[in-house]
């Protein structure tokens, strides 16, 4: 029965590639049910952030502030690309990668002189294999980023987009709208755009100034964009991945059902088969 | 009473009522007591109390005051 027993080992094998995957897929959900509280627990200083900013922003202002200044003609551009560290999460990398490639030729398409950013591993793997130089190559924010790292993400950009040295900068990440829906996204963080926000009432003290207030805030808003796009695509990534371990769960539950069927019908024509030998020599005796 | 929240980039760290609040603004402590005028005011480096003896170190971001809810937006919070 050398068909049944290869059938064995196959059987086993899927077994045990089961039990992988349903694992990932529980530490997956596990992973992130955390990461969405992040998501959650970041919004309130955003949203405080954005009120204040959108009411005291005028285009007046615009002109005074660095990180607000509208080049009139983008020449150099910074794009940062945030894709995961590990694989094993579905398209979730080449869909961020395909994004950034888009934006990428799109601003040079335009004649812009793109530099990028790239962090996680899968992301520095493509650029590294189609030969693409990188300025900035991150593999160490783990799957709980802090402000911190975003900050050291974005300050030196900051710092270049002020002294007129970059024109523009983008983020390609995993907007995070649910469970089920998290596209890959460019968004523009500099120059920065006027947030949406509910206006305060005109009746406030200002402390310094308006002006001061502005200074002081820009850059905190800016580094907040990064804290959330760094926050949202690690739960896209842990949204992806339990999704494609599960369906890896449920293919290999699928597969298992037919081999186990065609095993036991192997099984069953064996026996059969002796039977029938047996019965016919009997025969054969009488 | 005053309606307080402590918010930093990670999570809001406080959200509750106090009979007063002293913050670390730019330019030295100031303190609120219920019925302050609205106010924003940019902060410093230093300690956030609260009347109850609640403190926070807090790094940058602003405070914003009005109706008695002080709300505490800042970069870098942490509870002491």
């Amino acid at each position: 029965m050398a068909k049944g027993r290869e059938l064995i080992s196959r059987i086993k094998s899927t077994e045990n590639t089961r039990k992988i995957t349903r694992t990932m897929e529980m530490v997956a959900t596990s992973k992130m049910k955390r990461a969405v509280d992040r998501v959650a627990a970041a919004r309130p200083y955003a949203r405080a952030l954005s009120d204040v900013i959108a009411s005291l922003y005028s285009p007046e202002l615009a002109g005074e502030f660095p990180l607000l200044r509208q080049p009139s003609q983008v020449k150099r551009a910074a794009v940062i690309v945030l894709t995961s560290n590990r694989g094993l999460a579905g398209a979730f990398n080449s869909n961020l990668i395909k994004e950034a490639r888009q934006i990428v030729s799109r601003l040079e398409g335009d004649g812009v002189d793109v530099q990028l950013h790239a962090v996680g591993r899968k992301g520095i793997g493509y650029f590294k294999y189609v030969g693409r130089a990188m300025a900035v190559q991150r593999t160490d924010i783990t799957d709980r980023p802090t402000a911190d790292d975003a900050a050291s993400l974005v300050d030196a950009l900051m710092a270049a987009f002020a002294a007129g040295e970059l024109d523009a900068v983008y983020v390609v990440q995993s907007q995070f709208k649910s469970v089920l829906s998290a596209p890959p996204a460019s968004i523009r963080v500099l120059p920065v755009a006027k947030p949406e926000g509910g206006a305060l009432p005109k009746d406030y003290l200002l402390f310094p100034s308006a002006g001061e207030i502005l200074t002081a805030l820009l850059p905190a808003y800016v580094r907040n964009a990064i804290y959330r796009a760094l926050v949202e695509t690690v739960a896209a990534e842990q949204a992806a991945r339990r999704t494609a371990m599960k369906n890896a769960t449920d293919n290999a539950g699928e597969m298992l059902t037919v081999l186990r069927r065609t095993y036991n019908r192997a099984r069953q024509a064996n026996i059969t088969q002796e039977i029938a030998e047996i019965v016919g020599g009997a025969a054969a005796l009488d | 009473m005053l309606k307080v929240s402590v918010i930093s980039p990670e999570a809001t760290l406080f959200e509750g009522e106090a009979q007063s609040v002293v913050a670390p603004a730019f330019d030295g402590e100031v303190g609120i007591l219920s019925g302050h005028a609205a106010m924003v005011t940019v902060l410093g480096n230093g300690s956030l109390r609260l009347a109850d003896g609640t403190a926070f170190r807090i790094e940058g971001g602003f405070m914003q005051v009005a109706d008695n809810v002080v709300r505490v937006v800042t970069e870098k919070a942490t509870k002491v």
